[in-house]
């Protein structure tokens, strides 16, 4: 790349005057700004303010195929740390914003929200997911896994804070939520996951 | 009437914070053509570009409680639109654009002058398309969007002397092609 | 003031015939009467008695021998017994509440130093402090200093966010590092932003329909 006068550079951040520069210089920064000045000029086509405001009139879709789509790629099954997602999925296995609740779904305090469990145990029989918000108990809260993919998933409500938890696989494997991005010891040597539920009311 | 033109950024953004919607048509009107303008020339396809730009202002809209300083609502704006542009940079097999994807602006109408501007402008265009794309965004940011380096430095991430970098490889860059095309 | 005490002190035993009854059939019959001590102590010394009756639980559930949940529940004893001296040295008035005592032992299990966590505690006198614990601790978890970290969830916190807007703060800060940044080119990008954090990358969705609630919990022992 042929670097050029640096005048040229100084001229068009505008540290010295246009006219400090040498005939055959101002002829190169008028040749870039005209450049420019066409690319700015350029009619654009369309409008997208038509599809943007139908689109915020839409409720939100379940967006579990990009989970889905993720989880199913070969580095599916994360430890921490890894790509944008596992964060992203650590501070989002929280909170959800609400979809409108038809009649039959749980009515939501101000200091709960709802957090989705997502999991991926390919011949799994069961999945459960045990924590201090059921006190322990394997059988509460089962995933599900509808379409037999291995993809394990549930929702549930729970108080606005941190829980930790862990997976029990087949009633009797205990796993540490892969996707969760947050860990804490668990005082008996192994390590619970933990999830900050965020409050629907922010 | 557009009172809209008559209402600053931090008013449109506390009336669609504060339930209407509709308000949020004013932050589209107003940025909508840079922002398409931007996204066109970042990925060299118009069509690319409305998808950018659409994805970009809703999700805008869905966080603009998350924008507490609505005086840099433009920058945030583009930031958010330059992730989206990204986004699909990174999904294509190749980062290589098809130049026949860069939008034709000739109207059969025109005149002489405009013809010949609408060459020259595709001559600036392909030659633009040349640049790797962070340089071609810097160009665009600087030069066509006219952000100062602080303004770009808040749309893009980037730290002002790697946008000066940048700006300064690509103008190197623009003015070879432009010579060797014109 | 001596009203108070007396109830302390009468709530005592209720906090532990409350844990007997969840206590059975759920841990090691041999190991209740010394967990139930535990917890009797916890009461008397107005620390929260729920975690420990949790550990409890949870060791049951995970089919440890009683002698290592008991240890467990010493363990987590002693935590509680730092996180109030803590917070008490870092200028909290006594009777310290319950729930910054949660979130300071919730911050020290997750490795962040006392002199971190005092410095946090300090500068949020007067409002919970959980969520700018777990946001800072969040960084921690990814190799950012400490004391780096502290800076800009402080840094945040002076900008007006608060609660789970911090945990956004961090997530920024580590997603800038997973796109290529150094931890101090990301803690300098995400300063420089605020308070106009990126908006975190879209959560998955849940339709509330299948949302299920878990069988109910038991109260929490708030003074």
């Amino acid at each position: 790349m042929n670097p050029i006068d640096p005048k040229i550079h100084q001229a068009l951040d505008g540290e010295i005057p246009r006219a400090a520069l040498s005939a055959e210089l101002r002829r190169d920064a008028d040749l870039l700004e005209r450049a420019a000045a066409l690319l700015a000029a350029a009619p654009q086509e369309g409008s997208v303010a038509a599809r943007v405001m139908a689109a915020l009139e839409r409720p939100l879709p379940p967006r579990r195929s990009r989970v889905v789509r993720w989880l199913l790629t070969p580095h599916a099954v994360v430890l921490r740390m890894r790509p944008v997602w596992s964060v992203a999925l650590a501070a989002g296995v929280l909170l959800l914003a609400i979809l409108p609740a038809p009649s039959g779904a749980p009515a939501l305090g101000d200091e709960e929200g709802v957090a989705q469990f997502v999991a991926r145990f390919p011949g799994a029989r069961s999945v459960a997911v045990v924590g201090s918000f059921n006190d322990w108990r394997p059988g509460s809260i089962a995933l599900e896994d509808p379409d037999h993919d291995g993809v394990w998933r549930g929702a549930v409500v729970l108080p606005a804070g941190a829980h930790e938890y862990m997976f029990v696989v087949d009633g009797e494997r205990w796993v540490a939520d892969p996707l969760a991005g947050r860990y804490v010891e668990d005082d008996f040597g192994r390590e619970n996951s933990l999830l900050i539920v965020r409050p629907v009311a922010e | 009437m557009d009172v809209g033109g008559t209402l600053s950024d931090a008013e449109v953004v506390a009336r669609v914070l504060g339930g209407d919607r509709e308000a949020f048509g004013l932050v589209i009107r107003r940025y909508e053509p840079g922002l398409l303008r931007y996204a066109t020339r970042i990925l060299g396809s118009s069509d690319a570009a409305a998808d950018a730009v659409a994805e970009g202002l809703v999700r805008a809209y869905r966080h603009l409680a998350s924008c507490r300083d609505p005086g840099r609502l433009r920058t945030w704006l583009y930031r958010i639109v330059a992730n989206r542009c990204k986004s699909q940079l990174a999904r294509r097999p190749t980062a290589d654009v098809s130049l026949d994807d860069v939008p034709p602006i000739v109207d059969p109408g025109d005149t002489e002058a405009a013809l010949e501007r609408a060459e020259q402008l595709a001559l600036v265009e392909r030659a633009l398309m040349t640049l790797p794309p962070d340089k071609r965004e810097a160009f665009v940011l600087k030069h066509v969007e006219g952000m100062s380096y602080e303004e770009m430095s808040a749309a893009t991430g980037e730290r002002i002397p790697t946008l000066k970098m940048r700006v300064h490889r690509a103008r190197e860059a623009l003015l070879r092609a432009l010579k060797e095309y014109l | 003031m001596k009203a108070g005490l007396l109830f302390l002190w009468l709530a005592a035993p209720l906090a532990a015939q409350s844990a007997r009854a969840r206590l059975e059939g759920r841990v090691p019959a041999a190991s209740i009467a010394a967990i139930d001590s535990l917890v009797q102590v916890a009461a008397r010394e107005s620390l929260p008695t729920e975690p420990l009756v949790q550990k409890a639980i949870e060791g049951g559930a995970k089919r440890v021998s009683g002698d290592r949940i008991i240890k467990a529940v010493q363990l987590n004893l002693d935590q509680l017994r730092a996180a109030k001296a803590l917070l008490e040295r870092a200028g909290d008035r006594a009777p310290v509440t319950h729930a910054e005592v949660l979130a300071v032992v919730a911050a020290r299990k997750r490795g962040l130093a006392d002199s971190i966590v005092e410095r946090v505690v300090a500068a949020l006198p007067d409002e919970p402090r959980g969520s700018a614990l777990h946001a800072v601790a969040d960084l921690v978890a990814h190799r950012f200093a400490g004391d780096s970290a502290a800076d800009l969830i402080l840094a945040a916190v002076h900008q007006g966010l608060r609660g789970v807007r911090l945990l956004d703060v961090s997530s920024a800060a580590i997603q800038e590092t997973q796109r290529g940044r150094t931890r101090a080119e990301a803690l300098a990008l995400i300063a420089r932003e605020l308070p106009n954090v990126p908006p975190p990358p879209p959560p998955p969705r849940a339709t509330v329909l299948h949302a299920r609630r878990p069988a109910a919990a038991p109260p929490p022992d708030e003074p």
